[in-house]
């Protein structure tokens, strides 16, 4: 008997089809993920490194661009900033972002995509949105790991609440799996969701504070953003990081609430129209 | 051992996609439903082949997806003990852009095995496959023959418990197809459950015990194989008296003076009383003449060729000494037996009317593949090749004595040499 087989409600999730589909394509998700990483770039020189290259970049560019040559700039206006502060705002904002908009803008891609599967292979609808959950989770894993060494060579203090960031990091997959879920089904019946996501996520980023800083918004705007999830995430990650200090309360919580709303949405959406759904791809 | 009962599946036809969104939100209804399948009942008991035979359309494409869990069914009850498995059209869910090596760990994971029965099975899988080096090589390389080798070779290790075999069988060649066969019969003999789905009448009655014949999302009938293939065929014909203009397009296709022309014809065979007979068979031909002009002296012609267009039989009435005389405006008719004694397969009858002794000098009537038929399974003994030679094996205590001229095996290199000094 396994640990996870003592764990409350194991029973329960046995009996249930559903869950024990997703159990079952468990093996195959991360095959999946695997695929998506390394086997993906079988044949390229660099092969399965590729997998580090784009969070490298993504770090060294915020970094050496907006800490050297921004950071100057800003300067010279009179701006008193650190020299990395700017640096450490914008990725620990950034690095979040791309795992969220890259997986929802997947996810709702993924029946589609995955037409080929799902028109031939038995495979839980559940559970194909987790191998992109997956594999975006160790693109962002990389990052941190390459943020969490830059900020050890500019002497900048880690915390203990980073372990908390993991926690966070698990809302916002529930959120994008829920709200993923949701907007896949849809996009089986309307072939436009696609782009209006695309369109929306591009919007959405500019709209929360990530390359910006919250006071220069009007104040209303600011007390509206507690409602924007996206921002309560990136704000979250950066009271963890920057400002070594727990999220606000309320915020946070209206956002797992969300999370776990929309999660009761998109099984209740499959449950309704996995039928239909299945004679449509 | 599959156990199938009273299975509905009806797709909602939309006839804009946003459609299906408006009744999903409004709940009024904006389809039209189309059957596909309606209160289906069988089993495949453990050990037994059970054929589908159907029209295209008639649901057997939705009943393999239904059984494969692609589809999920209105209402009914599909139970299957173990895993299910299969050979089919649908294909299996590869990427074209991994190497065969990866597909099969992907695949295998698709079909439900753990990474250790896959690593297990990886060597065995390979050399089933036969496909040598190229299993480093991307799909998308792959002819569909390998393809479908590298699919059948996993499906049938995944050890299920049932399996499910569609056309996509027929894309491998003669010798792949036998590999497949005996190793569906491996399968079959241990106990496994096989659904066979084919067009290939021929291999329905080798291969299955059993068969149903689904037409318009129903079982038509269910039972011996052999009864099975007529009933479908019974069918097929039927739809093939539907097709209007059967009896112009007859005439349109006959060239010739038309000074005497067959203004109908049929043919059967003696048993089964359709186009369908078993090799061996009487083969009954029917043809009605008409004359405009008075004519004594019309030989009548029947040629028989394969599907691919080679001639494999043919005579003619002045051949065997009949000549058939006629007046104008009368009607005459004409009765050709003859025993099939030929391989399965589909044939066509080509009829000419012409004077003397080939249709060179005065064709009157002729029509390439005026009738057709097809020769599934054999009435007594199997033979290989295209027809029987009448043969007889005796073991005598002597060998007869070698006639003088004769040439025993392994006398060839003389054989030439002679040839080459004559």
């Amino acid at each position: 008997m396994s640990i996870y087989q003592r764990l409350p409600g194991y029973t329960w999730l046995r009996t249930q089809p559903r869950a024990r589909a997703v159990w079952q394509s468990l093996p195959l998700i991360l095959h999946l993920t695997r695929q998506d990483l390394i086997e993906r770039h079988t044949g390229s020189l660099l092969g399965g490194a590729w997998t580090f290259v784009s969070p490298l970049v993504n770090i060294l560019v915020f970094v050496l661009v907006f800490s050297s040559i921004m950071g100057a700039k800003l300067e010279g206006f009179g701006a008193e900033i650190d020299q990395y502060a700017y640096s450490i705002y914008l990725i620990c904002g950034m690095l979040a972002w791309i795992a969220f908009s890259n997986s929802l803008g997947r996810v709702t891609r993924l029946f589609k995509e995955h037409g080929h599967l799902v028109t031939k292979i038995n495979v839980s609808l559940l559970s194909l949105p987790l191998s992109v959950l997956l594999t975006e989770t160790v693109v962002y894993v990389i990052g941190m790991g390459f943020f969490a060494g830059f900020l050890l060579l500019v002497d900048f203090p880690l915390s203990g609440y980073w372990l908390l960031i993991p926690l966070v990091y698990l809302l916002q997959c529930v959120f994008v799996y829920a709200l993923g879920l949701t907007l896949a089904i849809l996009a089986v019946y309307l072939k436009d969701i696609q782009e209006v996501v695309s369109v929306v996520l591009q919007v959405w980023f500019w709209v929360t504070p990530i390359v910006y800083v919250l006071e220069i918004l009007p104040g209303w705007v600011q007390w509206g953003m507690q409602f924007n999830p996206a921002f309560v995430l990136v704000d979250a990650y950066r009271s963890l990081i920057m400002r070594q200090q727990l999220p606000d309360f309320l915020p946070i919580t209206l956002f797992a609430l969300l999370a776990f709303g929309l999660l009761a949405l998109g099984l209740w959406l499959l449950n309704r129209t996995e039928r239909d759904l299945r004679d449509c791809l | 051992m599959i156990h199938i009962q009273r299975l509905n599946k009806t797709f909602k036809l939309f006839h804009r996609p946003a459609d299906r969104l408006k009744e999903a939100i409004t709940g009024r209804t904006r389809h039209e439903s189309y059957h596909a399948l309606q209160d289906i009942t069988f089993e495949v008991a453990p050990g037994e082949v059970l054929g589908v035979l159907g029209r295209n359309g008639a649901g057997k494409s939705t009943l393999l997806k239904l059984l494969n869990g692609v589809l999920i069914p209105d209402s009914g009850d599909i139970q299957i003990d173990g895993r299910i498995t299969g050979l089919l059209e649908l294909g299996t869910g590869f990427n074209t852009e991994l190497t065969g090596e990866q597909n099969i760990t992907a695949n295998g994971l698709m079909l439900g095995m753990s990474r250790d029965e896959i690593d297990a099975k990886r060597e065995a899988i390979k050399a089933f496959s036969e496909l040598g080096a190229y299993i480093d090589e991307p799909l998308r390389t792959y002819s569909s023959g390998m393809t479908m080798r590298l699919a059948f070779s996993i499906a049938i290790h995944a050890e299920p418990r049932c399996f499910l075999v569609d056309e996509a069988l027929s894309v491998g060649d003669g010798y792949f197809q036998q590999k497949c066969m005996k190793r569906i019969r491996e399968f079959k003999a241990s106990g496994g459950s096989i659904l066979f789905v084919s067009h290939d009448l021929n291999a329905v009655k080798m291969l299955c015990d059993r068969a149903l014949v689904l037409e318009a999302g129903r079982v038509a009938f269910d039972g011996d194989a052999d009864d099975a293939v007529n009933h479908y065929n019974r069918i097929m014909a039927r739809q093939a008296e539907e097709e209007e203009g059967r009896q112009q397009q007859r005439h349109q296709g006959a060239y010739g003076s038309q000074a005497v022309s067959v203004v109908d014809g049929w043919l059967a065979g003696e048993k089964s009383q359709s186009t369908m007979l078993s090799s061996g068979e009487n083969l009954h031909i029917a043809l009605k003449l008409q004359a405009r002009e008075a004519l004594d002296a019309i030989t009548v012609g029947i040629l028989i060729r394969d599907r691919f267009g080679q001639d494999i039989f043919g005579t003619n009435s002045y051949q065997l000494g009949q000549a058939v005389s006629i007046s104008p405006g009368e009607t005459r008719y004409v009765h050709v037996q003859l025993k099939a004694d030929i391989a399965p397969g589909k044939y066509t009858v080509t009829v000419g009317l012409h004077s003397q002794e080939h249709h060179l000098e005065d064709c009157y009537w002729w029509h390439d593949s005026y009738l057709q038929f097809e020769v599934a399974g054999f009435q007594h003994q199997i033979f290989s090749g295209v027809c029987r030679l009448p043969m007889t094996i005796s073991t005598p205590d002597t060998l007869p004595p070698m006639p003088r001229d004769s040439l025993a095996p392994g006398h060839a290199e003389t054989a030439s040499q002679r040839q080459e000094t004559p």
